[in-house]
């Protein structure tokens, strides 16, 4: 796939379908023809928005502003020693998937997952696709993502990474995965709660539209975890949490609740006799599956950090012994390497033999000499990245930064070019949003998140879709100002179906 | 059920509980500024105070603790009651505390349940003292009690009856005997002191715990300090009564512990009978002591006993399993 850049010929605009709102040709619009016509799976919803005046726009978003404010969908944001609970910026304008688009990009990601999980299988084992020279053998080993203490361990069905939430983009020429997120994605919880408030906002819309449902994500993630469970009864289920001050308790919160799942933290757990058990009211009680929303470092102070209080001692003991399954893996996280990425459409074809139906974005590898040239040659085009960042987090977008910034960046690539990436500046797609009482367009990625049980993968029709509310941004990330929206997938076109 | 889970529903009951009575205590004052003399209102706080077992403000150098309080003015001390968030017992601390417990069991209560709790929250963080004092702290008040009873209702009509559910009724029946005795001494102690028109009148009091209209269907108008003590004390019906609570208490950890309620009985629930037992058959002035304030403080530090029994036996999550981490 090529990414649209600045060079791309001299955008069109076509009429405002609202006031003030752009369209064109230069950004995919998610809602709108470059000519201002609704595409045919919006046209309802662009007559519904159209019709009302400031004055709705503004009572629906409050409405849903309030269910979250009301019903603690939060997030904490530590610093210095407050700590402050925030609500996400929800936008109440459903952004529109037609259900054979979906369809499309659904196989995509579960061939996607299951082409990783075999290559997670490979580098953890017999090393195959290193010696055949599909992935550089060093870019892995020498990862601090890969776990020594995870090789020739046997992990049941072979499912390292039950639970992933890919990043998607599209542009002009289609769509295409940004990001794998292997480790410990986040965001689940939004694309549930949007769900709930957006379909409050829009009944007649969501029934004529025939949404495809999110809801069922909970039981999908309680059936892939427990299908996981080395024994035949019926296993317990645990979600591992750092605590009420974590970012995403609320998520692990509402999950465990779904799921009828205990939320345990370090200080709840005990290893005994080879197993893993909780502390209750009744003594001890063994966990068959944790589904930890730590990272791999905190999990057990004896096998990794030893400073840490947040997992617990001997619980990867429990892991090897088979007696415990932890949802993912360890070491997962060597497979979503910002530097692995670029390999993801090699490893597909050479596990599965099939062409990737989801194409890469452009990626320029810092650690070869072409790469690093390309990248300090172009720096102010293009948007470079730590291999192992996250979070929107020590990247440079090119052509926001001012000299100074690209000069101080360009320095860093230099001393460490293997801790670095570059892709094109993308022309993410826009879509409605609600914007100081008005509707404006803003640019939008979206989350699918995919399970991978004993049965095969699995995607429920939906997502979290990350916006970046301020005018022009191009960063999606909730910690960077970004905010979150409802997702359709869509069987019909707002006819009602009576 | 977790320990750590079990103990923070434990705690909810409790501040929820708290906050039930600080609400109730604030009102007594607040409810006198209407139509009573200076030293009227001043007994009352102090009534409060005590009970909390809060520093009472500073008397001058002739005067006495009564004439402290005629002299710091009314806004102050109902703003530190209900606003404060440096005092631990305000309104709006004991809220907080509940609400952070409650976001601990978040999975395990209903969302209508949590919504509740949590939109009270938001409204009591915003409150603002001066427009409380525009519209009236009696409304404010009002507003308060109404949201929790609220709350108590919803949780009585869809919680699941689990270990949750008991722990929570375990921890809101062990503040309310240890709150009950504070305020029935203070109130005891206070009144034998009062003199002129600053008394302490025993219907007073029966309002205050929800008691008067029942008081006159059970005895009579006529309202006698040995039959409102007992009553409050004695009854087994009556659910602000010390009886009617610590039977709860014996229920909850009979459901919890069902081995523990045979023999041999466990610590905790032993303890519960016998403090049952004692308030059933004793007369405050008989056997503890020979007074009242002899037998409340009694059963103050009896019951305390009990939370640390039943902490040690049930919710210390470093210890429960064996191991001490």
């Amino acid at each position: 796939m090529t990414m649209l850049e600045s060079s791309r010929e001299e955008p069109k605009t076509g009429v405002a379908p609202f006031p003030g709102y752009e369209v064109g040709s230069q950004f995919y619009d998610e809602m709108f023809e470059p000519d201002g016509t609704p595409r045919t799976a919006c046209r309802q919803l662009g007559e519904t928005l159209r019709g009302l005046g400031a004055e709705d726009l503004t009572k629906l978003q409050e409405s849903v502003y309030r269910r979250f404010l009301h019903e603690g969908i939060t997030f904490t944001v530590l610093g210095g020693d407050e700590v402050t609970e925030r609500i996400i910026p929800l936008d109440f304008v459903p952004r529109l998937m037609t259900g054979a688009e979906w369809d499309r990009i659904r196989q995509g990601l579960e061939q996607r997952l299951v082409a990783l999980n075999l290559f997670l299988k490979d580098v953890y084992h017999e090393g195959r696709s290193l010696r055949d020279g599909i992935v550089p053998a060093d870019l892995v080993l020498g990862s601090p993502q890969y776990r020594m203490e995870m090789r020739g361990v046997d992990v049941p069905h072979d499912v390292y990474v039950a639970v992933c939430g890919m990043d998607i983009i599209r542009t002009h020429d289609g769509v295409a995965v940004l990001e794998d997120n292997l480790q410990v994605p986040s965001g689940v919880s939004y694309m549930l709660g949007c769900r709930d408030a957006v379909k409050g906002a829009f009944p007649d819309l969501y029934r004529t539209h025939r949404v495809r449902e999110v809801s069922g994500y909970s039981e999908r993630l309680y059936a892939t975890l427990s299908s996981l469970a080395p024994s035949t009864r019926t296993p317990r289920v645990a979600i591992l949490t750092p605590g009420l001050y974590n970012s995403a308790y609320y998520e692990h919160a509402l999950l465990a609740g779904e799921m009828g799942a205990d939320l345990v933290e370090g200080q709840d757990l005990m290893f005994h006799d080879g197993a893993l058990f909780a502390r209750t009211t009744k003594g001890l009680e063994r966990i068959d599956v944790l589904y930890r929303r730590l990272d791999d470092d905190f999990l057990d102070p004896v096998t990794f950090r030893p400073d840490s209080f947040l997992g617990a001692a001997g619980m990867f003991h429990a892991y090897r012994a088979g007696n415990l399954v932890l949802a993912n893996a360890p070491g997962t996280g060597v497979a979503d390497d910002k530097a692995l990425y670029a390999y993801v459409p090699r490893i597909i074809r050479y596990f599965l033999g099939e062409d990737p139906i989801l194409d890469n974005v452009e990626t320029h590898l810092c650690r070869e000499p072409e790469g690093l040239a390309h990248t300090l040659d172009r720096l102010e085009e293009l948007v470079v990245k730590e291999v192992g960042g996250a979070g929107g987090y020590g990247m440079l977008v090119g052509p926001h930064a001012s000299e100074a910034e690209r000069a101080e960046y360009a320095d860093r690539i230099r001393a460490d070019p293997s801790n670095f990436i570059s892709q094109p500046t993308l022309d993410l797609s826009r879509a409605p949003c609600y914007v100081d009482g008005r509707i404006e367009p803003r640019h939008v990625d979206l989350r699918p998140f995919v399970l991978q049980g004993r049965d095969g993968p699995t995607v429920v029709p939906g997502g979290l879709c990350r916006v970046a509310l301020r005018r022009g941004s191009l960063v999606v990330n909730s910690s960077q100002g970004g905010g979150c929206k409802d997702l359709w997938v869509v069987d019909g076109h707002g006819e009602d179906p009576a | 059920m977790l320990a750590r889970v079990a103990a923070s529903f434990y705690w909810l009951g409790r501040y929820l509980e708290r906050t039930r009575h600080t609400i109730r205590l604030v009102r007594y004052p607040l409810d006198r500024l209407v139509d009573r003399t200076g030293s009227e209102i001043a007994i009352a706080w102090e009534v409060v105070h005590r009970t909390l077992g809060q520093a009472l403000p500073e008397p001058s150098e002739n005067g006495d603790e009564a004439d402290a309080y005629l002299l710091m003015d009314a806004y102050t001390l109902a703003g530190s009651l209900i606003e404060e968030a440096s005092n631990p017992d305000s309104i709006l601390s004991c809220w907080s505390v509940a609400r952070e417990n409650a976001r601990q069991v978040r999975s395990h209560l209903p969302l209508a349940v949590w919504t509740c709790l949590n939109q009270g929250y938001l409204w009591i963080r915003e409150i603002d003292l001066p427009s409380v004092w525009t519209a009236g702290p009696a409304a404010f008040v009002g507003e308060a009690s109404d949201r929790l009873r609220l709350l108590a209702g919803m949780m009585d009509a869809i919680m699941y009856r689990d270990d949750g559910w008991r722990f929570m009724v375990l921890g809101r029946f062990v503040e309310r005997v240890q709150h009950q005795a504070a305020f029935l001494s203070a109130w005891i102690a206070l009144g034998q002191r009062a003199r002129g028109s600053a008394t302490l009148p025993w219907a007073d009091l029966l309002r205050i715990c929800g008691a008067y209209e029942v008081f006159g269907r059970r005895y009579s108008m006529e309202v006698r300090q040995e039959q409102v003590l007992a009553f409050l004390v004695q009854d087994p019906e009556l659910p602000r009564s010390l009886r009617f609570a610590v039977q709860h208490i014996e229920e909850m950890l009979a459901g919890i512990d069902p081995a523990g309620a045979r023999y041999p009985l466990a610590p905790a629930h032993r303890m519960a009978l016998r403090l049952a037992s004692a308030l059933e058959v004793e007369t405050l002035d008989g056997a503890r002591g020979g007074s009242p304030l002899r037998f409340f403080h009694t059963v103050g530090s009896e019951c305390r006993k009990l939370h640390d029994v039943t902490v040690a036996s049930y919710l210390d999550h470093t210890r429960v399993g064996g191991t001490e981490t």
